[in-house]
């Protein structure tokens, strides 16, 4: 029994931040923007990576990582607030491919040169895909109508879930630092904002939602990854946390911010906006809550002290 | 990330079962906070030591077992799984112990730890005073060095077991002309000295749990001063640190919370709104997050990692959680939640529970304290009013 991440796993989280951090700032979003949403050189570079590689299989060309690690790449993306398709297509839709045992393009998806937007029942439309246009809340997120219904499939929408929770982790840890930065430096009454306990207060609760919504992503990534049999109950208990945590950051990080906050200039609208798409998506609240209330309240899924981790 | 027990680590949890279902009293004990319930669980802290389960985490020197804090972990979630009855003498094994271990004189630990684990004798804390309470820098009952001896004068109040409880530890101003944090000092005392009162404060249940403490020149060996005269603020704060941390409130309490909610959800089904089943549900998910994050922090600090301010971050989650778990058995109860027994004899539990549970945000440094500590330290938003 060990809950931390290994050496590699954290080496690997913190080159993926720096990278991002120093190539995918605010300006880089604004840009996108203004500028048609995608941008061929931001995919190369997590090409380059090996990120679109990330779960790919060795024998395939990939690095062959597990679901643990893309969660924490994933939640990177999100901290990033990371428009190109790369965790649906690599951390999504490659572990699926691979449970489905089909194998055939995934060296291109390593390569970079193939994106795969997965349609689910669940999810009324698709992003990154073909079909007629959607315009979504969040101006980065190309949204397409898909012609035919997509799978119902469990294990597919269990890595949707997952994914999204982990970006959720990141989107609110990059709006709490937000409004926290921009509370130490707008001064009113002769004093910094962030001085009022007003604020602090609102903060320090933000905090206390992501810390523990975090430990709750990773068990259920690993229970995914191991295949456990309540690994569902895990990734919806995962989502609800995560969404619910964003969610909370995102109206105290509007807050925070004042009148600023309620402007297009001001970044914060760009990291807000992903988080409300992603709560929707791969499972709307009402879906993970009656999920997780099947395991625990139907008795399918063993509870109490000594069963913290069935 | 490894998420599985060893082999090992799944016999221990069966050796701790195993006594637990042997030892455990069928009947709740009596509230601790009255003289028939206290003396009720001083006699299961005895039980427990009896079987060397007292303080497993302590050295092996001092009557513990010396166990890791994943053992911990598990010994703790049977205990809970068991519905081992709340410890009497968690003021001294959770806090004051690893302060003693961590400052105390190789004599002191000799002399206080045993006792301490053996359940021999009871421990209260005596930090707040009537004008120092979030504001602990304000203390000032006073303790004034006469020879060989403190002569201690002055009140503290809230202080949780004094009632009924042996022995005292708290922090004193040694230096007259000393301020706030400086000049004070970290002793240890026998509440049955001459010239020590104490008066039982009836809490919002009725019962007497907490009392003041009335020094009037009480004579206090030097040598049961910890860490040395004038060190009194660090002690207390490294002692606040443990009362925050990891250990005064291990995860298996709130599970074994939230299992018994979902008991009470199912039996009162029928009856029970769509926002209790939620609330329900949530219950559970928040008490496994608190429980996954012990695992993580316990993890870390095994691996020598150390937790600071975070800390703060968990006594809001679980004190909140606490509180919100009974607020929704309190509604799924309806009617019958205000009954201090049921119809059938049985005590509400959840009530009791419930007026406990208010406590929680208020005791070991309030959450807005806490709150402000996350904000400055952990957050970096400026300090202000504190000195």
């Amino acid at each position: 029994m060990d809950f931390r991440f290994s050496d590699d796993q954290l080496t690997l989280t913190e080159s993926v931040r720096d990278y991002l951090a120093g190539t995918h700032g605010p300006e880089v979003l604004r840009r996108l923007d203004e500028q048609g949403n995608r941008d061929p050189a931001i995919w190369q570079g997590l090409v380059e990576m090996g990120l679109t590689g990330l779960l790919v299989p060795e024998e395939h060309g990939g690095l062959g990582l597990g679901l643990v690690e893309a969660a924490l790449i994933a939640a990177e993306c999100g901290r990033a607030c990371l428009a190109e398709p790369l965790v649906d297509t690599a951390f999504v839709a490659v572990p699926w491919l691979v449970h489905q045992g089909d194998t055939d393009g995934l060296q291109a998806i390593a390569q970079g040169t193939r994106t795969v937007p997965l349609p689910h029942v669940l999810n009324p439309w698709v992003a990154d895909g073909e079909g007629q246009p959607l315009q979504s809340v969040d101006p980065l997120r190309n949204l397409a109508m898909f012609s035919a219904s997509g799978p119902a499939d469990e294990h597919l929408l269990n890595l949707g879930a997952l994914m999204s929770a982990a970006q959720l982790l990141g989107l609110a840890d990059a709006m709490l630092h937000q409004a926290t930065e921009y509370a130490k430096i707008r001064t009113q009454f002769g004093q910094p904002v962030g001085a009022f306990q007003g604020l602090k207060h609102q903060l320090a609760s933000c905090a206390v939602a992501i810390e523990f919504a975090k430990p709750v992503v990773w068990r259920a990534a690993q229970a995914l990854q191991d295949g456990v049999a309540s690994a569902a109950a895990h990734v919806s208990h995962a989502k609800l946390a995560a969404g619910d945590a964003a969610i909370q950051t995102a109206e105290t990080a509007i807050q925070v911010h004042g009148a600023m906050g309620y402007t297009y200039e001001v970044d914060l609208h760009f990291w807000m906006k992903r988080s409300w798409a992603l709560c929707g998506a791969w499972g709307d609240r009402a879906f993970h809550v009656r999920r997780i209330d099947e395991a625990v309240l139907g008795g399918s899924l063993p509870i109490g002290p000594e069963h913290t981790f069935a | 990330m490894e998420l599985h027990y060893t082999p090992e680590q799944e016999a221990f949890r069966a050796e701790v079962r195993a006594w637990m279902e042997a030892h455990v009293p069928k009947e709740p004990l009596v509230t601790l906070e009255c003289r028939e319930g206290y003396d009720q669980h001083v006699a299961w802290e005895r039980t427990l030591a009896s079987g060397n389960w007292g303080m497993v985490t302590w050295p092996e020197q001092f009557g513990g077992r010396g166990l890791d804090l994943i053992q911990w972990l598990i010994f703790e979630e049977e205990y809970f799984r068991a519905g081992g009855p709340n410890r009497a003498n968690q003021n001294g094994i959770f806090l004051l112990g690893p302060t003693i271990m961590e400052f105390g004189t190789e004599e002191q630990k000799q002399r206080f730890l045993p006792p301490m684990a053996r359940g021999e004798v009871i421990w209260a804390q005596a930090w707040s005073e009537p004008g120092a309470g979030s504001d602990m820098a304000a203390i000032q009952s006073k303790a004034v060095r006469d020879g060989d001896h403190y002569v201690i004068t002055g009140q503290k109040t809230w202080s949780s077991r004094a009632a009924f409880a042996d022995w005292g530890f708290g922090i004193f101003r040694t230096d007259p002309d000393s301020k706030r944090h400086k000049g004070l000092t970290f002793i240890l005392f026998d509440l049955n000295s001459p010239g020590i009162t104490r008066r039982p404060i009836r809490q919002l249940h009725g019962d007497t749990g907490f009392a003041e403490l009335f020094f009037d020149e009480v004579r206090v060996p030097v040598e049961n001063c910890l860490a040395g005269e004038g060190q009194g603020w660090n002690v207390a704060m490294a002692t606040a640190g443990f009362e925050r941390g990891l250990m005064l409130r291990s995860p298996g309490r709130f599970q074994a919370t939230a299992k018994r909610l979902v008991e009470l959800y199912r039996a009162h089904e029928a009856e029970a709104s769509p926002a209790a089943r939620e609330a329900v549900v949530q219950a559970w998910g928040a008490a496994q997050a608190y429980a996954y994050n012990t695992y993580a922090v316990a993890s870390k600090i095994m691996a020598g990692g150390k937790i600071g301010a975070e800390a703060s971050l968990n006594k809001i989650f679980w004190s909140e959680l606490d509180r919100s778990m009974h607020r929704t058995a309190m509604q799924i109860l309806g009617a019958h939640a205000e009954l201090k027994r049921f119809g059938n004899g049985q005590i509400n539990q959840w009530l009791e529970g419930y007026i406990f549970s208010l406590s929680g945000p208020i005791y070991a440094g309030s959450n807005e304290v806490q709150r402000n500590i996350i904000a400055e330290r952990l957050l970096g938003l400026p300090r202000v009013g504190a000195g």
